[in-house]
Parts: structure tokens; sequence; C-alpha cells
């Protein structure tokens, strides 16, 4: 059993992921777009665009802007998902002196893996206190729970149970998991020459819970970031809208002229000198 | 003007910050529309599906729908359920019924989509909130999906940007096919299939309506505006919003003394003779097509070199997002498609009209229609034109692209009692914005400016349910009023 | 389909009550519709109206808009409100046998 989610199960774990991941995401694109352009802030170029779902992704804008509360949760909560995911792959790669590589004047080996230590840990905290609030919210708001699945608590119990294990083997100096003995196991899968799991049984549970993650990730609201990133596209590319203007008439205003009101810009131009493109 | 009856019984007006200290609750059943007689159904060329085909069908439609636009397709697939779209949302608030919020509305879907086209749902069913089709759950989609009122707010507010209104135009469609259409729809519909128009505008009654209103200008500011209809050669076509000839005379006069104005050579065509495009609305495929197809059609017969949009919300955004992809016609035309707020508010800013405010004495507050703010971007210059033609602007909050929704939009102008009431109680968010500008108090109230025919239509029995002094009135109403004819008007004409 | 019966003709309305074929319309019919409208008694005022409207439907295949009618009938608003109290595009011209408006009113 161990052997096999050890050896076996990583392998079918991995095909299952890219494997849905690529299904999504060309089952998501493949669907054409009957309409222009659906929603403010209506950017013209392709910099306003992408500057905007940026800042989206960066500060959850949205979040901020209409529900505080929620973002107070939501917004730490993926920070810490985003660092311990970094933290994942640099520490155990370089054998926790990520941060002497980066810096290696300023900070020494010894440093180096201190620092991830403390951030491992403080991370995982956030991690843990910022998804129990969620899932709080989940439980406290009747309006949230009344459109809530039963699939949505499970993913946050599931999420819960992988970072507390991983606090708990922080914290805990008899539960933990030094860096080489994972990359030396990583290493192994990556390579295709299997290694047995390391003999530490919050590590298996660990190991296989974030597997069990992976394998209904593609298959679950847990796409949500990149379903955010085709949504966007949707609903914020640039277009250019036609200029302003009428054809034939007396009373033309001064032309090729931008003129600024209320930080719009309107652009007026004679007929015919219509930009062909957006039109 | 206010073809609904009286407010029925038992209903009471209640605030939503009342609304939301109740708990969250699905009503044992919800309003629901009455739908279509057979006769008008049959006119649109389709059949009520029979019960024991409904679920079947309602799949299959779904199926194709879904994997052909990527906006259906995303909002099925990347809802996290975070329920910020709830309180950001005018039928929750005014209701509390979780179904009416914008993540409970596409969740009668989502289930479904679960349910028979995933791998999730077919494997874990209910634990991942798939559910069986049922035809309970058909009805419940007439009568949610005919609640929301396409709004946006929720997509302008997701976080994700899934637009929930989507997802409500998908419900719609499936039940066109289903048969199932609310009587208001497709009596609209089957008018565009007979006449080409949502009103059932004829082109003589249209004539005589048009000739009225040069009367009406003639002895209001003293000289005659002529409204042309199909006048070959136009350099202009211009479309009016589908209630101008109906109720709000004063908007259409007030685009054709802007094109007076400025000298242009404009027309109006009785092919495609008023904006609404009920079409959008219910079906796009047919119905929505037809419109956008008559409009680039008529403006190529024409002659015309640009096509200027009326005062007319949904219409505006079915002609400017979809013309072009959905248009039946040969080749590709390039006939840009412009509203006509925007033009004049190029003129406005290169300073080339003459305003006079003080026309217009009581104090007015804009209401953004959604279709503007939210879609099509007109939020700006909807304040340059209101600023220049009124001598006190209020603004209401929040406003522009948060603003709310009047609580008719997308046809949600159902007057039967079952409905009307959900229509009131949709836009008491937008009475109380309303009544905190303190417009309606003033001693001879105050003007409601909402430029769109569906929004008017709403508000014209709203301000009297709600008790708020206030005229609802276009914008062009004020640019018309407030426009100075030099040596040629009389008189400005009665002060607002 | 609903039908509504006066003076021993069957005559087919819509659910909302409005007739479906206007050349069924005679005075009799419209003094029935008029009870469902809260109109007790069809008055000269109320005749004018109806009549109105009615030509006007013929003529043109529409109602006509609202202010057309006040003008034309010399009374304002207000008094049809008094007259009809549906309203005068739902009480009014259902009562004349005008189909019920559509779109966006």
């Amino acid at each position: 059993m161990v052997y096999f989610i050890g050896n076996v199960l990583p392998y079918i774990t991995v095909a299952i992921f890219l494997g849905g991941l690529a299904w999504h995401l060309w089952r998501w694109t493949a669907p054409r777009i009957p309409h222009f352009v659906a929603l403010s802030p209506f950017p013209k170029t392709w910099a306003g665009s992408v500057g905007f779902i940026v800042w989206q992704i960066l500060v959850f804008w949205n979040i901020l802007k209409f529900d505080r509360r929620l973002w107070v949760g939501a917004w730490p909560f993926h920070v810490a998902i985003g660092a311990i995911l970094g933290g994942h792959v640099l520490g155990i790669y370089t054998l926790g002196t990520q941060f002497h590589m980066i810096f290696p004047y300023a900070i020494t080996e010894a440093l180096s893996e201190s620092m991830s230590v403390i951030l491992g840990k403080t991370f995982g905290i956030i991690f843990v206190a910022a998804g129990a609030y969620l899932l709080y919210r989940r439980f406290a708001y009747d309006r949230v729970a009344a459109v809530s699945a039963p699939s949505d608590y499970l993913h946050m119990f599931l999420l819960l149970a992988i970072g507390g294990l991983g606090v708990y083997m922080r914290f805990v100096p008899a539960a933990s998991l030094h860096y080489e003995e994972a990359r030396h196991f990583l290493a192994g899968l990556f390579l295709f020459k299997p290694e047995p799991l390391p003999d530490n049984p919050f590590f298996l549970l660990h190991f296989l819970l974030v597997q069990i993650l992976m394998i209904i990730f593609p298959f679950s609201k847990l796409m949500h970031p990149l379903g955010m990133l085709w949504n966007r596209w949707v609903v914020n590319r640039p277009y250019e809208e036609p200029a302003m203007g009428l054809p034939g008439v007396q009373l033309v205003p001064p032309a090729g002229v931008m003129y600024e009101d209320s930080g719009r810009t309107i652009r007026v131009e004679h007929w015919p000198r219509f930009p062909v493109k957006g039109v | 003007m206010g073809h609904h009856g009286p407010t029925p019984e038992g209903f009471r007006r209640i605030p939503t910050w009342e609304v939301a200290k109740q708990p969250a609750e699905r009503p044992k059943k919800p309003a629901t529309p009455k739908t279509a007689t057979k006769k008008t159904l049959h006119e649109l060329g389709i059949v009520e599906v029979p019960d024991e085909h409904k679920v079947q069908a309602a799949l299959e439609r779904l199926h194709e729908q879904i994997k052909q636009r990527r906006s259906y397709m995303l909002a099925m697939e990347s809802c996290v359920k975070c329920g910020l779209c709830q309180e950001n949302c005018h039928t929750f608030l005014g209701t509390r019924d979780p179904d009416d919020s914008p993540v409970g509305r596409a969740d009668l879907i989502r289930k479904v989509w679960k349910r028979y086209f995933t791998v999730q749902g077919r494997l874990f069913g209910k634990l991942v909130g798939a559910e069986d089709l049922t035809l309970e759950t058909i009805q419940k989609w007439l009568a949610y999906f005919y609640h929301c009122t396409e709004c946006r707010r929720c997509g302008h507010v997701c976080p994700f940007g899934i637009d929930t209104c989507e997802i409500t135009m998908l419900g719609r469609q499936v039940l066109y096919w289903l048969g199932v259409v609310p009587a208001l729809h497709a009596d609209s519909c089957a008018a565009i299939h007979r006449l080409g128009n949502n009103m059932a505008l004829t082109k003589s009654g249209a004539v005589d309506t048009l000739e009225f209103l040069s009367d009406e200008i003639e002895e209001e500011r003293g000289f005659r505006v002529e409204f042309p209809v199909d006048k070959p050669d136009s350099d202009i076509v211009y479309v009016p919003s589908s209630a101008d000839f109906m109720l709000n005379p004063d908007t259409l006069k007030g685009a054709a003394l802007f094109f007076e104005y400025i000298g242009a050579n404009w027309t109006i065509t009785s092919r495609m003779i008023e904006a609404g495009n009920f079409g959008y609305l219910v079906d796009q495929y047919r119905t929505q097509r037809e419109l956008v197809t008559r409009l680039l059609e008529s403006a190529k017969q024409l002659g015309a070199k640009k096509i200027v949009w009326g005062e007319c919300g949904h219409g505006w955004r079915a002609a400017k997002q979809y013309a072009r992809t959905m248009a039946d016609v040969n080749g590709i035309w390039h006939i840009p498609i412009v509203h006509i707020h925007d033009e004049i508010a190029s003129y406005i800013v290169t300073n080339q009209l003459e305003l006079d405010p003080s026309r217009i004495t009581r104090p007015v507050t804009l209401h953004d229609p959604c279709n503007y703010a939210r879609a099509c971007g007109h939020v700006e210059n909807m304040r340059i034109i209101i600023r220049k033609c009124v001598s006190e602007f209020r603004e209401m909050y929040p406003n522009g692209e948060r603003n709310f929704c009047c609580g008719g939009g997308s046809g949600v102008l159902f007057d039967d009692p079952e409905m009307y009431p959900m229509r009131i109680r949709f836009s008491q968010k937008k009475a109380e914005q309303i009544r905190e500008t303190g417009v309606p108090d003033g001693p001879d109230g105050g003007i409601l400016c909402a430029p769109c025919s569906i929004c008017k239509a709403q508000f014209y029995p709203m301000v009297e349910e709600h008790e708020l002094n206030v005229e609802v009135k276009g914008l062009l109403d004020l640019v018309g009023k407030a426009l100075v004819f030099r040596g040629k008007e009389t008189s400005g004409g009665k002060k607002w | 389909m609903p039908f509504i019966e006066v003076a021993g003709q069957q005559i087919e309305v819509d659910e909302d009550g409005f007739i479906q074929d206007p050349s069924k319309w005679t005075p009799e019919v419209a003094a029935f519709l008029a009870k469902g409208e809260g109109v007790d008694n069809l008055t000269d005022d109320h005749w004018k109206v109806v009549n109105y409207l009615k030509d006007y439907y013929e003529k043109h295949g529409i109602a006509p808009m609202i202010r057309k009618l006040c003008k034309d009938t010399g009374f304002t608003l207000k008094q049809i409100y008094e007259l009809f109290p549906t309203g005068p595009a739902k009480g009014a011209c259902k009562i004349a046998g005008l189909p019920k408006p559509t779109g966006c009113v």
C-alpha cells in the first residue's frame, strides 16, 4: 500500500492532473465568442486589458472593492498558497538555500534555511487560519450556505488537512521531514527511478492528500484561477470604439483632436476617416 | 403609461435594510410570469414540447448551446460560490431568495450541467452539487430567469468576471425552444416577425405620430422640424427607441432637434423603425438575427454611412455587440453603429452646441441604464451632456458602473398580479437611491433622467408605487429642451 | 383560449381579456369588457375615448401615442385615468378592442 501511494499513484495522479487540465482548457477554448467586449472598464489597448487583469489577480480588486469581509480571508489565503507552493519548489530543490542563492553575499546558507523555516511556518499558519475563516464564512452566512454543495465544504476540509499536516510537521520536530529526505524521494519520482517513501506517517498522509487534491483539481471548482483568465478574456478584451463625427452634417467639430472631459477622451474625426478596425 | 393593475392587497413595500434581516429562504413557489398562448407560439414557429419529452429536449439544447459559446461554458465551470454577487444583486436585495441571487440562479442550470455533462457530476452526483433535471426545475427556470433583469451587476462585481447574465440568456433561449415563453416576450417577438418591430408599429401609424411630433415642436418652439422616414440617400439612419412612439415623445423630439441643429441628412427607416430587440432577450437565433439583419440591410438600402442609435438600452447592446457577428447579410458592411449620446457628447466637448440650462430648473438625477454603464461604457458621456443641459444635477449613489438596475430590465415588465409586485420589489433599492438624492423633495418635485425605454416603462409605475415625486424623462428630452436655436425659435417652451 | 359570452355570441379573448379578433368588437362587447376594468357605466366621455382609439386603430393599425390621444380628445392624462382606472393602454385600449401592447411599455 505504501509502495502504491509512494511509487505508483504519483504517476497516475500526474497523468490525470495534466490530462484533465488539457482536456478542460481545450473544452473552454473551443467554443466561439459571438459578441464583442462585454463589461466595464472597456480597455482600448492590449496594455490596458492585461494591466486590468493583472491588477485583479494581484490584489483581488473586485473582492476588495465590493466585499471587505470576504477579502480579509480570500486574499491572505491565496497569497499563502502562492508562497507555500513557491516555497515547496524552491526549498526542496535548493535544500532551503534559496535565499542564499538569490543574495549570496548577504545571506548565509544557514540563515537562508532558517528563513525558509520561519516563512514556511508563517504562511502555513496564515493559510490554515484564512482557510478556516473562509470555511466558517460558508457555514455562517445563510445566503452562502444556501447555495453551497457538500463538495464546497469538502474541498476546504481537504485543503485544511493538507495545510494542517504541513504546519504540524513544521512545528513538531518528531514529525518533521528534512529537505534532503523529501528531495531524495521526489527526485526519484521525477527521474523515473522511484525511491521508497520516507518513513513518516505524517508525510505519507500529506503526500496522499495532495495527490487526491491533484486528481480532483481539473474536475472541480479548484480550476477557478484558470477560469478567471479565460473569463476575463471574454469580458475584458481590448475593444476600439468607432470614432465620433457624423457624415454629411453642416456643423462639424474640428477633427483629429483629442478632447478630454472628466477623464474620458473623445476622438473626433471627419467622415469618412473612420478606423476600419473596431468599426 | 402605467397599464398596470392596482398593487395587490397584502403586498407591502419592504425597504432592503429590513429585508436584509430576514433569513435567506426559498419560497414554496416563486412568482412566475404568464406564458404565451399556443397561437402566439405558432406565429413564432414553435410548439410547446410535451411534458414527457421536455427534460430530454432541454438537455439536448443545453448541451448544444453550452459547447457552442465560450461565455456559457466558462460560467458553468469556474464559479467558486463565494457569494460576492448575492448582495450586489437587486433581486436578492429585494427578496432574500437564494435562487434569486446570481449564483443561485446560475446554479439552476449549473447543477444540471454537472449532472449530465461533467465527469465529477456523473460519478458523485449530489456530493458535488449535481442534480437531475426535472419538470419542476424547468418551471423554476421560467420563474427565475425572468426575475433576472440581465443588468450584469453580478458580472461587474464577480472576481472572475463570470457574466451570469449569459446564463440567463442561455436559460431563456432553451426555454424558448421548449415553447415556454412569457406572454410579453412571445408577443413582442411575434410582432417582430409580423411587422419588424417589438411594438407592432405600422409605417402609417409611425408617420402619423411623427407628424404629430412635428406639430408639437412647431407649437412649442415656433419652427418646424421634419422627421424623414425612408428618405433615400440619407447619410445617417437613426433608430429611435421603441416607446418613443408611444410614451416618450420628448425623447424622439430631442433627437430630431439635435439633427436639425447640426444640419444632418438623416432618416428613420421603416424596416427597423425602433431600437428594441426582444429577440436578444429570449431568442437570439432567429429573432435577434432578424432585426440586426434588417438594420444593416435597410441602412445599406438608404445609402447610410453611419447608423445612430437612440435611447434604448438592451437594443443598443444587441446591435453594438452582435450586429456584425450575427447579421445574415452577404459580406461585411462597414457601416459604423454609434450611440447618439456619444455623438452629442463629442459636440459638447468641442463647444459646438448652445445649450441653455436655465430652461430646466427642477433638480435632476440620472439613472445609469445597465446596458450603457456596464456593457457599453457611456457613463462619462451621459454626464458630459446632462451637466450642460440642466441647472441642478445631483448624482445618485452608487452610480456609473456600480449603479443598480431599475428592476424592469430585459423586458421584466410583466403586469400580472404575480409578477408585478416582484417588479416593484426589485426596484426597492433604486427607490432608496432616488430618495437619498433629495430630488423628489423639491416643491415641484424633480426629474428622474432614465435614458432607456425599459427603464422608463419600469419607472412610470414604480415612482408612483414608491411615492417618489419625480417626472421620468430621457436624456435626449433634456438636450432637445436646452438646445438654443438662435434666429429660429420664438420661445424655449415651457420651463421644466 | 378563454372565451367571453356577450349577447349570445362567443368571443375569443387572450388571458388578459383582450379580444383576439377586432372585427368581433361591438358596443355590447365594450360594455362587457369595461366592467372588468372597473368602469361600470360607459358615459359619453368614455365613448369619446373608446371611439377615438378604435378609429385610430382602424386607420393606422396601432394605438395612438398617449399624448396625441389626450390632445385629440381634449382630456388630460389625469382625466383619462379617472375615466379608466387601469390606464389608457390597458383599460381604454382593451375596451376599444385593441390588442395588448407589446415591447417596452
